[in-house]
């Protein structure tokens, strides 16, 4: 009787929600309710079934067993336009916007209604987020996180009463994430429920009224947000090998750069699309950050050192030589190596194998003309054990692996070229709190065996934790230089919305 | 003027119409009888059956997936339709009869691609070869001969003074689709599935009813070019429709619609089968031998399409690069600006 008290007053009650693919048991379980003005964040490592969950409620998955209860009545949700009916909104954490269509086609597409008041509608609350993008341009002319605004258009604009956010602010600035966490709040306000999945703890506290900790398929804890601080949640995530390396104080740091040596990458007031006048040296064993929001150019910096973006002037030099304007394969085999953002768009090769993978940068050094298979192996096996990544054999899927293992192959790949300069650009987007501390150690690793690291990223405690220098871009040039003493988030926000005068060295 | 151009490449259909026109005033000065009204009428009646095939293969392409067995759904309900016509039928189940032919084989098709998950040209290569096979059967491998005249003669009706029936007809026809392609709510649809398939699921679009639909409307299409086939040609032969997939599927790309799906419109798809079509013709004209034929026809498709891809990547990277550039050079005083922009907007 209780339970359908409950049931009355929430939008969502799902109850005892099992589901497994082949053999493998997902969701052990779980039982969640969501009430009007309530943000549930649900957080938890790879794995977790935070995905699994959301795609039942959404109607992509079906569930093996368990009940889902919307507004109190119990439904089945067959297709995802059956949970839209039922005014469920997803947004997906890979944007999945129609590339051919304009901004106005894919907020408004599959909505019923006048078009002109719909326009006019979707104007207004573009104007009241103060997000500024023209409706005209087509969704492949969008950066990532432009796409991401859209997608939480689309799904305001649709009058949801449930909203399913899956890391919306993985690829947003602070800027952008501040008005979406003001819109949450309207949002709230107006008895509208969400779900946030996310890996970013602080966002947790900001904006959930209530944790739910998901840990393989079942709820290891859940309440209302004040019962919970920082560490429980960290606590509650990690796996146990870890936690006590956290508890320890973090990872060992290992010796800070000697600034001695000669530099082994240096810029020389490189200028292209979308950056200006860049010069820097880095040192080898050093890891410089490049601080930046996006849309600094740091991206197409970076591309342009790797070939692949145009130089208009300037320099780049590799251990003394010139090699501006080289071809990307040259540039490989000279020793600087680049991990790109987007994984999905220019890192994986999705349905080949891990070792296919992890060899597939390096296959010139490993064969005259066959393949030698067994050092392919043995050059993966090394990668798997040292980055810890999980994978069930050598010939899993890529595309069946989770973010942050699919993430450690991309470093891994670049790694078996032997590098001695590597380029990351934001290489702990979207991956959980677990999969982003051994990426932080591989790259200490790294930087310890003598790598020159170059960190491209957004996220500032990254670069707080990991530079030994960081520079700040913004709009396109670079506005300031720290040095690890000097390094702290406030100062580095600054910089990068370009209020800061030029920072000391 | 920059939107000009951008809108002018965008629109696909526009490079289409000048090609053609290029075409026609290029052969019209060699021989002007090819530009003679009663020449282009002709060469626009010989368009109709190619147009219909390419407006139907145009949904398909649309939603990312191919048809290549539209010629023998036309042979076939060619067939179906002289024989019902020879042994004295009723038009009005003459039409239902071979246009159910249509509405099978896309369904067959449309389930097997969706349900069954087969990939669309492996699919639909085996109902090619079933239709045409069954084709055989069903003609004893004979000539269909000896129909009605009323048939024959319903291509050759003028309406409107000069202008021949099937042509005004399918020309509303395809202004009709056109317009519900782009304006109705439901009509973009078959791109935004073509476009993202997974994007088209969560926005609550039927993905597989699209595409079976999309095959549906292809071997409908298909039928109706059929039916145009009987009356234009006047006799049934085992080859009939042999090979106009390609031309279908030609025809298409010619138009602007991309084959990774989501792009394009039937009014470039039927401007692509006038063109296709209309080579043919201008080579006649300009008295090079017939057997050159496919060989031009070829080798054009490859030109207009590739110089259109190249002309509109450039448009797309100067676009990028100017937005990027724009970024930089406002640095100087640029800083104060953006401060300033963004108190304005916490207002």
């Amino acid at each position: 009787m209780a339970e359908n008290e409950l049931n009355e007053i929430s939008l969502v009650y799902l109850d005892n929600i099992k589901k497994s693919f082949a053999t493998n048991l997902v969701l052990k379980g779980v039982t969640l309710k969501l009430s009007p003005g309530e943000i549930v964040a649900i957080i938890g490592g790879n794995g977790a079934g935070k995905s699994t969950l959301m795609k039942i409620l959404m109607g992509i998955y079906t569930p093996d067993s368990g009940n889902i209860y919307i507004d109190g009545e119990k439904s089945s949700l067959l297709s995802p336009s059956a949970s839209l009916q039922k005014g469920i909104y997803y947004v997906p954490q890979e944007p999945m916007l129609f590339p051919n269509m304009t901004v106005e086609e894919n907020v408004l597409i599959g909505m019923k209604g006048n078009r002109k008041a719909l326009k006019h509608r979707l104007v207004e609350l573009m104007k009241r987020l103060g997000w500024n993008i023209s409706l005209s341009r087509t969704a492949d002319t969008l950066s990532i996180a432009e796409q991401q605004l859209i997608e939480i258009v689309r799904g305001l604009l649709r009058d949801s009463k449930i909203l399913i956010l899956d890391e919306p602010t993985s690829s947003l600035t602070f800027k952008e994430i501040e008005s979406l966490f003001k819109i949450m709040k309207d949002l709230r306000e107006q008895g509208i429920g969400m779900f946030y999945i996310t890996h970013r703890l602080t966002e947790v506290f900001e904006i959930s009224t209530h944790v739910v900790l998901l840990r393989d398929g079942k709820i290891t804890s859940s309440g209302p947000v004040v019962d919970f601080n920082k560490d429980m949640l960290i606590k509650g995530l990690l796996p146990e090998d870890i936690k006590s390396s956290i508890e320890k104080g973090g990872i060992d740091l290992g010796p800070s750069c000697d600034y001695t040596r000669e530099s082994v990458l240096e810029l020389e007031k490189l200028s292209g699309y979308g950056f200006k006048d860049v010069s820097f040296k880095l040192y080898p064993g050093e890891i410089l950050g490049i601080a930046g929001v996006v849309g600094a150019g740091r991206t197409e910096l970076a591309e342009a050192i790797f070939g692949i973006g145009e130089i208009t002037s300037g320099k780049v030099l590799l251990n003394k030589e010139d090699i501006t304007g080289c071809k990307t394969v040259d540039i490989v085999n000279k020793g600087l190596n680049y991990v790109p953002e987007d994984r999905h768009y220019n890192g994986i090769f999705s349905i080949t194998d891990v070792v296919g993978n992890m060899t597939s940068c390096s296959l010139r050094n490993l064969s005259k003309f066959y393949t030698d298979f067994r050092k392919e192996r043995e050059i993966a096996n090394k990668y798997i054990q040292d980055f810890r990544i999980k994978v069930t054999g050598h010939d899993q899927l890529m595309k069946s692996l989770s973010g942050g293992n699919q993430q450690k192959v991309v470093i891994a790949r670049m790694l078996a070229t032997m590098p001695k300069v590597l380029v990351l650009d934001e290489p702990t987007r979207g991956i959980d709190a677990a999969a982003r501390a051994d990426v932080y150690k591989i790259i200490h690793e790294l930087k310890n065996e003598g790598l020159a690291v170059l960190l491209i990223s957004s996220d500032l405690e990254e670069i707080v934790e990991l530079a030994d220098r960081s520079l700040t871009m913004y709009n396109g040039i670079i506005n300031g230089e720290f040095r690890k003493e000097h390094i702290d988030i406030d100062k580095l926000m600054a910089a990068s919305f370009g209020v800061l005068d030029k920072g000391v060295v | 003027m920059k939107f000009f151009v951008n809108r002018f490449v965008k629109n696909r259909e526009v490079t289409v119409v000048i090609f053609l026109l290029i075409l026609f005033s290029l052969v019209g000065l060699k021989n002007p009888a090819f530009v003679s009204p009663g020449n282009l009428m002709l060469t626009l009646k010989g368009s109709v059956m190619y147009i219909a095939l390419a407006i139907g293969m145009a949904f398909v392409i649309l939603t990312k997936e191919i048809d290549v067995s539209v010629g023998s759904i036309l042979g076939m309900s060619a067939a179906v339709a002289a024989t019902m016509l020879r042994n004295g039928s009723g038009l009005f189940s003459i039409i239902v009869v071979t246009l159910m032919v249509g509405i099978v084989s896309g369904l067959v098709n449309g389930i097997g691609v969706t349900k069954f998950k087969i990939p669309s040209i492996v699919m639909t290569l085996g109902t090619n070869g079933i239709l045409r096979g069954l084709m055989f059967i069903y003609t004893g491998g004979k000539w269909v001969e000896n129909l009605p005249d009323y048939f024959k003669q319903a291509s050759q009706k003028s309406i409107f003074g000069n202008m021949n029936s099937f042509v005004f007809f399918t020309f509303i026809i395809m202004i009709i689709i056109h317009l519900y392609l782009t304006k109705a709510r439901n009509g973009k649809y078959f791109a935004a599935v073509g476009d993202n398939l997974e994007g088209a699921n969560l926005v609550g679009i039927k993905v597989n009813f699209m595409k079976i639909l999309a095959f549906v409307l292809s071997g409908v299409f298909a039928s109706i070019a059929g039916m145009v086939y009987v009356s234009q040609v006047g006799f049934v032969g085992n080859v009939a429709g042999n090979g106009a997939e390609m031309t279908a599927i030609a025809s298409c790309v010619l138009g602007g619609v991309s084959l990774n799906g989501g792009v394009g419109s039937v009014l470039g798809a039927t401007f692509g089968a006038i063109i296709m079509n209309s080579i043919n013709t201008a080579l006649v004209f300009l008295k090079v031998p017939a057997y050159w034929n496919n060989t031009i026809s070829g080798l054009l498709l490859i030109v207009i399409v590739s110089s259109d891809a190249l002309i509109s990547r450039y448009l797309v990277n100067s676009a990028i690069k100017q937005r990027l550039s724009v970024k930089t050079e406002s640095n100087g005083d640029g800083k104060k600006e953006e401060i300033g922009g963004e108190i304005n907007e916490q207002i």
